[in-house]
């Protein structure tokens, strides 16, 4: 599913390099939940960001999905997205819409036919328990709610793989907890997940294989 | 699909605010101006074509020539050139058109001891001869014959009238320019603005994977909505315009320029300014800098 072969980037912010990558390589197969683990800084965010080409990588071969994201063109880049969900540590709902409208949005854009909108968008907000809040906006919404909002939003087009960058880090404990139940359950039900965190407790916690980044280089590789 | 792009369309529109409105209004009035001078050269434009028409070289003759002769007369001024029809007045019915014109005062005309007008030719020059340097040349070659005394007609007056009909058009043109490219900017700034209203709406696209064809087409479609409205609202002002003037115009025209009534645009033509209007927005929309697209 994720295939990344000596893979660096390096920022330039004006005269300066930033090296948020070194020579990373691994390999992550269909159906595992992976946890990428390091400290703020260590290239996490950076390497979730090549995986669905926000960024291209200054050196090495990237695979995910079955797309060559390095070699990948401009106008298959769309392609590729729709292939993988992302979530970040703040929900980045659309403020004006409900929460149907903010996930009925991505079938939407992708030319879904209108029929099958209200179904599945109605489906997916039962796989994460907001089938109730619905028409609610998003000011309306708990963090939790707002974070399994922004999840539903991921998971609507069906991606075989979701990409989660701090998804807990701005929650309270309880909260985190329901996320990261909610992710195994979508792993469970076949989507390979990669979750990026900061907290070493919660890596531990998750007893996954982890991939610890560090100053941008790949430390460990367990299970 | 296509009713959610033209609705994200019309939520850009409302949210455009104040630039959309000022993107609006200036392609009213580039178009307004372009249109203005355009309706004006159109009826010039007429004018000279009916002028042109009715273009004639009056050929005065030294003396009647006998009856039997005036065919052969005929043949020989025809005989130089560049002639489309000829008809030979005879001093008897110049006179009788000079009373009929003078009407109530005939008996002025009564009174005259002789005839005092000349026999003379009507020529209508054929149409390729019917240009300034063509019509002159015709006058030339017709004074040379040995039986004319002198030849009348020229093109003065039309000419000046084409001449004005392609300043219009040029000022017209050059004006509807100008404002056409402020449209354009404002259009595109109009957008520009929607753009960053709507930078979370485009992040979001983006990430999911929404093509860019689809992340555009909004732009397009409000831009193109801006224009037509504004070229509305154009043909609707000059309309407007046309019809509050046409009571004083239409006589003036008819005095000056001999035309019986003022033209506005075609049909066509208001659709040409439509399109027109159209392609300023569209193109105002297109141009818009997005965000960079990955
Ligand atoms: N867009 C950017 N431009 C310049 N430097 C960046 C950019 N993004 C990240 N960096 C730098 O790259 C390094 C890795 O950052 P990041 O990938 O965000 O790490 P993490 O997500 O693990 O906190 C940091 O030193 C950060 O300052
Ligand atoms: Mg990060």
């Amino acid at each position: 599913m994720i295939e990344l072969r000596g893979v660096s980037k390096v920022y330039r912010v004006g005269p300066v390099k930033v090296t948020a990558l070194a020579d990373v390589s691994f390999a992550v197969e269909k159906g595992e939940f992976t946890v990428l683990a390091g400290p703020s800084g260590s290239g996490k965010t950076t390497l979730l960001r090549l995986l669905y080409r926000d960024e291209v990588p200054t050196e090495g071969e990237i695979r995910v999905a079955g797309f060559d994201v390095t070699g990948l063109r401009r106008s298959r880049i769309p392609q590729l997205r729709r292939a993988v969900g992302v979530v970040f540590q703040d929900a980045k709902l659309l403020p004006g819409r409900s929460v149907y409208d903010n996930i009925a949005f991505v079938l939407r854009v992708l030319g879904t036919p209108r029929r099958d909108i209200t179904p599945r968008v109605m489906q997916t907000l039962k796989a994460v328990g907001l089938s109730a809040r619905a028409q609610a906006l998003p000011a309306q919404l708990s963090q939790g709610e707002q974070q399994r909002a922004a999840l539903a939003r991921a998971l609507v087009k069906e991606p075989a793989l979701l990409l989660a960058d701090e998804p807990t880090g701005n929650l309270d404990e309880a909260m985190a907890e329901e996320i990261l139940y909610l992710l195994s359950e979508i792993w469970s039900r076949g989507t390979t997940i990669l979750l990026a965190t900061h907290r070493a407790t919660l890596a531990d916690q998750l007893k996954r294989r982890t991939l610890v980044l560090d100053g941008g280089r790949l430390l460990k590789d367990e299970e | 699909m296509l009713a959610f792009l033209i609705g994200e369309a019309f939520r850009n529109l409302r949210r455009g605010g104040r630039v959309a409105a000022s993107a609006v209004l200036l392609i009213t009035l580039s178009l307004a101006a372009l249109g203005a001078f355009w309706v004006l050269s159109l009826n010039i434009g007429s004018a000279v074509e009916q002028w042109r028409d009715r273009l004639r070289v009056v050929v005065y003759l030294r003396e009647e020539p006998p009856a039997g002769e005036v065919e052969g007369l005929l043949k020989k001024i025809e005989g130089v050139g560049g002639i489309q029809r000829l008809r030979y007045v005879s001093k008897a019915e110049a006179l009788q058109t000079l009373r009929r014109q003078l009407g109530g005062k005939v008996s002025e005309v009564e009174q005259l001891p002789t005839n005092p007008l000349p026999p003379s030719v009507e020529v209508t020059p054929a149409p390729e001869a019917s240009t300034p340097e063509g019509t002159r040349a015709l006058i030339q070659r017709l004074s040379a014959l040995a039986e004319v005394e002198e030849v009348q007609g020229g093109t003065a007056w039309v000419e000046w009238l084409a001449q004005l009909q392609g300043l219009l058009q040029l000022i017209g043109l050059a004006l509807g320019g100008v404002l056409a490219l402020a449209a354009i900017l404002t259009a595109t700034t109009a957008t520009t603005l929607v753009l960053h209203a709507r930078r979370e709406e485009m992040e979001i696209m983006r990430l999911v994977g929404a093509s860019e064809m689809v992340i555009r087409l909004p732009l397009f479609l409000q831009g193109l909505a801006q224009g037509l409205v504004g070229a509305g609202l154009a043909v609707g002002a000059l309309y407007g315009a046309y019809r509050l003037a046409l009571p004083t115009l239409e006589p003036l025209l008819s005095f000056t320029l001999g035309l019986s009534r003022a033209a506005f645009f075609s049909p066509i033509e208001v659709a040409l300014l439509l399109g027109g209007g159209g392609l300023l927005g569209a193109l105002g929309g297109l141009a818009a800098k997005g965000e960079r697209p990955a």
